[in-house]
């Protein structure tokens, strides 16, 4: 019975001209056309037809979408498993069946089978072991036996060469796998376990059961150089002691794939999901800082790693974003994160930042000497150095001409609070002061916003932020 | 058992669809078959020949024959014989095969809300969201890491889908199924990672299927470092695995960009039915900045040419083989033919401060908004100087840049990369047979180092132009 999952007329192949239509590109008594019989015939059996995606594999069987009535995908060598998985993840209700051969499955696309037999994901895969390449013209796979002969091992193969893969063992002591069976087809006894288990392997998917695998144990004649008589046979006495056939795992019994989630698109969930703030914060600056510059003011953060400097960036970013403005910050990049320094880069714009990085700052904020060593000189004519006078005792004298050097003892501050930590707040507190750059209430109020998750921790940031406030002014 | 055996049709041998290779011999336990003696002169071979008069009708042949349509039961299809000729329209068994149904996208209305203070990469990331992107792979690579991280941790509330695949390859490859299911999907990658996609890229291409790929280049060769460069310019725009391949390629320059370019990627990618490349940098992967949501999300539909794996999809294939070199090449006519569409539809650019500028500086990504910051201090010292920021570099937006070029004197391209970009110029004026193209130099950084503001500014200064 030519099943009706197989097309009428096969019109992809040659454009279906004369005998094309109706039949195979495969060699006389191939074992690939056996395979793709029973396996029309188990998803007319299952009633699967609309749903099923065939993924057809690089190899002799590259043109299953010539004969296959379903959702037909062609994959690259080897990545059937991987394009099933795209498939089965975009459509769960999908019947998603990777068809590969020798080469294809265990050689070129280990990798493949194996993470997604392991990932348990609930597809098909057929798997023909026919010993040989065949469309490249005979040379060995990995699943070649010991001693036989291809054209990349005319001596026979030997040991040089590795010995013969086997994959339904392999696959078998995979944890994702639930049924893993190894067939044949050199007679009607085998010919009907094969169907069997075949159509158990797709059955498996359509209850949502797991990752089924079966191996079929084919016959190439036309590369064994055999009549496809002598072939069945070839497949009996030789390659079934080196692949015993039979169940080589069920545990059909156990749970179910967890179900595949489906996309939701509810506006409300989606930006909850992305964290967009739903209201604006209140506004207080009445104007941008002009006095310091225009349009663009910069700002460099440097301390080593646990000073804060990333942290107060943030709040200043923040700020000012909340109050229109354009800002970028950029952390420190690249090895020098791991080797303790750590510096940010902050710009306030009126309009749009142009180059993100600062170095020319209109403020430095310097938590330690080498950093105010460092950065100290890059400061701009008429700009602020504010720095930790707990523990930078002497001014470089490098320091840019006409930069305000504001000292401020931010750690010993800190300490008095009880709380090291908020450093870098009676930093920004001192900022805000000298600076004026953005008003209280607007750092304030991106402080708190920060610090939404600990909310116990508002009070002492914010009498930080005024002790800062209160020590620059005093040493202005 | 005997007599529900004999009610059973008995085989149907069509000699044009056998290949005489005698499996049926064997399995027949009654002797039905024999070897032929005629050869077919159509297919060279020589089928079986059957004699029905033992058969017991156990069907055990119909198993042994590897071919479809060679022996069957007979009054199933039988007619399938006498198909006379061909036509290119797959013939499917009775019911027919389906057309697709449309199912398109739709845009919701977002309210407006609150900028978000975010990185470039979770901006990509937020991007592909609202744009109906529900499927992501990946394979972890810095700095395109925090991308990914943010889909693992965001799609899950969504009912989308992050998986870490097990390399780039199998990434590609489970975006070519995702994508050729119709599907809205993409990944983050890093230069090394997305050299390993390029094949996969090729197979998407030839198969017409659409994805978007956030690469957030990084310093080569090799491993190189995760320093920023723009080390990927040739392969996105030049070297998108084997064969005519082309993909629009769009480069962000703020974390603002990243979003919106992201979310353009997709609306490209389903227009045309290809991949799209989003190339950020590392610097503007880790820059973080203001974002301002669009006004729009979208809810994707299943195009009509998806293997979505549904009824009214079945008649569909995705597939780049064709062993016919007259298709294959009317195959590349047509991907050409999409490729000088987009070439006339896609350019985008940015002019900054071009209009009476008699040097021109060329640059994208990061180092575009370090030359706009370099274009403000040569004014403000009296140069005229400009800006050309390509957001396609491929295609290449010349037709955006014609008029500047015509007037200025000098062109410095200012790139992170040993001249990716100044290559895509060249190439693009060369096509164009521009006649009196304006001196080209550059400032050039690699190694994870971009160019500064400073360097840009000396290089300008030094430069001598005529007026
Ligand atoms: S080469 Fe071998 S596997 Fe390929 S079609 Fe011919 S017989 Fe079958
Ligand atoms: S149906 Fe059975 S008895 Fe009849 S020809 Fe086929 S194998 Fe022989
Ligand atoms: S098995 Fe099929 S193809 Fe082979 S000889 Fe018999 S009828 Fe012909």
């Amino acid at each position: 019975m030519p099943s009706s999952v197989f097309y009428r007329s096969f019109d992809r192949h040659n454009r279906g001209e004369g005998v094309n239509a109706h039949s195979t590109t495969y060699c006389p008594g191939c074992g690939h056309g056996l395979v793709q019989k029973y396996l029309a015939q188990a998803i007319d059996e299952l009633g699967t037809q609309d749903r099923t995606v065939l993924i057809s594999p690089v190899g002799c069987s590259v043109f299953m979408y010539y004969y296959f009535d379903v959702g037909n995908s062609q994959a690259a060598h080897g990545r059937a498993p991987a394009v099933a998985i795209g498939h089965k993840t975009a459509n769960p209700g999908s019947i998603v069946i990777a068809y590969q051969g020798d080469g294809d499955l265990a050689s070129i696309g280990l990798a493949e089978i194996v993470s997604t037999a392991q990932l348990g994901i609930p597809i098909t895969v057929i798997f023909v072991n026919n010993a040989i390449y065949g469309m490249t013209g005979g040379q060995m796979a990995p699943t070649t036996l010991l001693g036989q002969h291809t054209t990349t091992t005319v001596e026979g193969r030997g040991l040089f060469a590795g010995r013969p893969l086997r994959m339904a063992e392999m696959i078998a002591g995979l944890d994702g796998s639930v049924y893993v069976e190894r067939v044949a087809l050199y007679d009607n006894r085998r010919r009907v376990h094969a169907k069997r288990a075949i159509k158990k392997a797709l059955g498996l998917q359509v209850n949502g059961k797991g990752f089924a695998f079966i191996e079929v144990l084919s016959e190439c004649p036309v590369h064994l150089g055999l009549d496809p008589e002598a072939a069945e046979d070839w497949v009996r006495d030789n390659m079934v002691p080196v692949f015993p056939l039979g169940v080589k795992k069920d545990i059909t019994d156990g749970p179910n794939y967890p179900p595949i989630p489906s996309p939701r698109f509810d506006p409300d969930e989606t930006l909850q999901a992305i964290g967009a703030g739903t209201t604006r914060e209140a506004r207080f600056a009445h104007g941008f800082a002009e006095h310091l510059d225009p349009e663009d003011i910069s700002l460099k953060l440097a301390g080593a790693g646990g000073d804060g400097a990333q942290t107060a960036a943030m709040v200043i970013a923040r700020a000012a974003i909340n109050e229109g403005f354009d800002s970028t910050l950029i952390p420190s990049y690249g090895p020098e994160s791991r080797g303790g320094t750590s510096y940010a880069d902050v710009h306030v714009a009126k309009h749009q930042v142009l180059s993100p990085a600062a170095p020319r700052p209109h403020v430095l904020v310097a938590f330690n000497a080498p950093s105010l060593a460092r950065f100290g000189p890059t400061v701009r004519t008429g700009g602020i150095v504010l720095y930790d006078s707990t523990v930078v005792h002497a001014v470089p004298s490098a320091l840019a001409a006409g930069a305000i050097p504001v000292p401020v003892p931010l750690t010993g501050a800190a300490k008095d609070l009880g709380t090291p930590l908020v450093k870098n707040v009676v930093a920004l507190g001192a900022l805000q002061a000298v600076s004026k750059l953005l008003p209280e209430e607007s750092f304030l109020t991106a402080l708190r916003a920060l610090l939404r998750d600990k909310p116990a921790m508002v009070p002492v940031n914010e009498e930080a932020f005024r002790l800062g406030a209160k020590l620059a002014l005093e040493e202005h | 058992m005997t007599s529900s055996l004999t009610e059973r049709p008995k085989p149907f041998l069509v000699p044009e669809y056998c290949k005489g290779c005698g499996r049926c011999i064997r399995s027949c336990v009654k002797d039905c078959f024999t070897l032929g003696a005629q050869i077919n002169p159509e297919t060279g071979l020589v089928p079986i020949s059957l004699d029905l008069t033992n058969c017991n009708s156990c069907g055990l042949c119909i198993d042994a024959c590897p071919e479809p349509y060679g022996l069957r039961l007979a009054g199933e299809g039988d007619e399938a014989a006498e198909r006379p000729g061909h036509a290119l329209e797959l013939v499917a068994a009775p019911g027919g095969i389906p057309e697709p149904e449309p199912w398109p996208d739709q845009t919701v209305a977002l309210p407006d809300r609150q900028p978000l203070f975010i990185k470039g990469t979770y901006a990509a990331a937020l991007g592909a969201l609202l744009a109906g992107c529900r499927h992501v792979f990946g394979y972890p690579i810095t700095p395109s890491t925090e991308g990914a991280e943010l889909m693992a941790r965001v799609l899950p509330t969504l009912g989308g889908i992050f998986l870490q695949a097990v390399s780039e390859v199998a990434t590609v490859n489970i975006m070519y199924g995702a994508g050729g299911a119709g599907k809205p999907c993409m990944t983050f990658t890093s230069s090394p990672g997305f050299s390993l996609m390029l094949e996969g890229i090729s197979y998407m291409i030839g198969s017409e299927i659409p994805a978007v790929f956030v690469n957030v280049m990084r310093g080569g060769p090799g491993l190189g470092n995760i320093g920023p460069e723009q080390s990927d310019i040739k392969l996105a725009c030049r070297g998108l695995g084997h064969g005519n391949t082309h993909a629009i390629v769009l480069a962000p320059a703020s974390p603002q960009e990243m979003l919106d370019l992201t979310m353009l990627a997709f609306e490209l990618a389903f227009k045309y039915r290809n991949p799209v490349v989003v190339l950020g940098d590392g610097y503007l992967g880790q820059m973080t900045g203001k974002v301002q949501l669009p006004k729009y999300m979208v809810v994707p539909g299943i195009p009509r040419w998806a293997v979505y794996g549904d009824r009214s999809h079945r008649g569909n294939l995705i597939c780049s083989v064709e062993l016919d070199p007259e298709l294959l090449e009317s195959h590349n006519f047509r991907l050409n033919e999409k490729y000088e569409q987009i070439t006339s539809a896609e350019q985008r650019a940015e002019l900054f401060w071009c209009n009476d500028a008699d040097i021109l500086l060329l640059a994208c990504n990061t180092p575009s908004q370090i030359a706009k910051g370099a274009v403000k201090e040569l004014r403000e010292r009296g140069h005229r100087v400009g800006l050309l920021r390509p957001i396609t570099l491929w295609p290449f937006p010349l037709d955006r840049f014609r008029g500047p070029l015509h007037r200025a004197k000098e062109l410095v391209v200012v790139e992170a990369s040993s001249g990716q970009l100044e290559d895509e110029l060249r190439l693009a004026l060369s096509h164009a047979g521009t006649p009196t193209p304006p001196r080209v130099t550059h400032v050039r950084r690699m190694g994870g180092i971009l160019p500064s503001q400073s360097e840009i500014v000396d290089h300008v200064a030094k430069l001598e132009v005529v007026p």
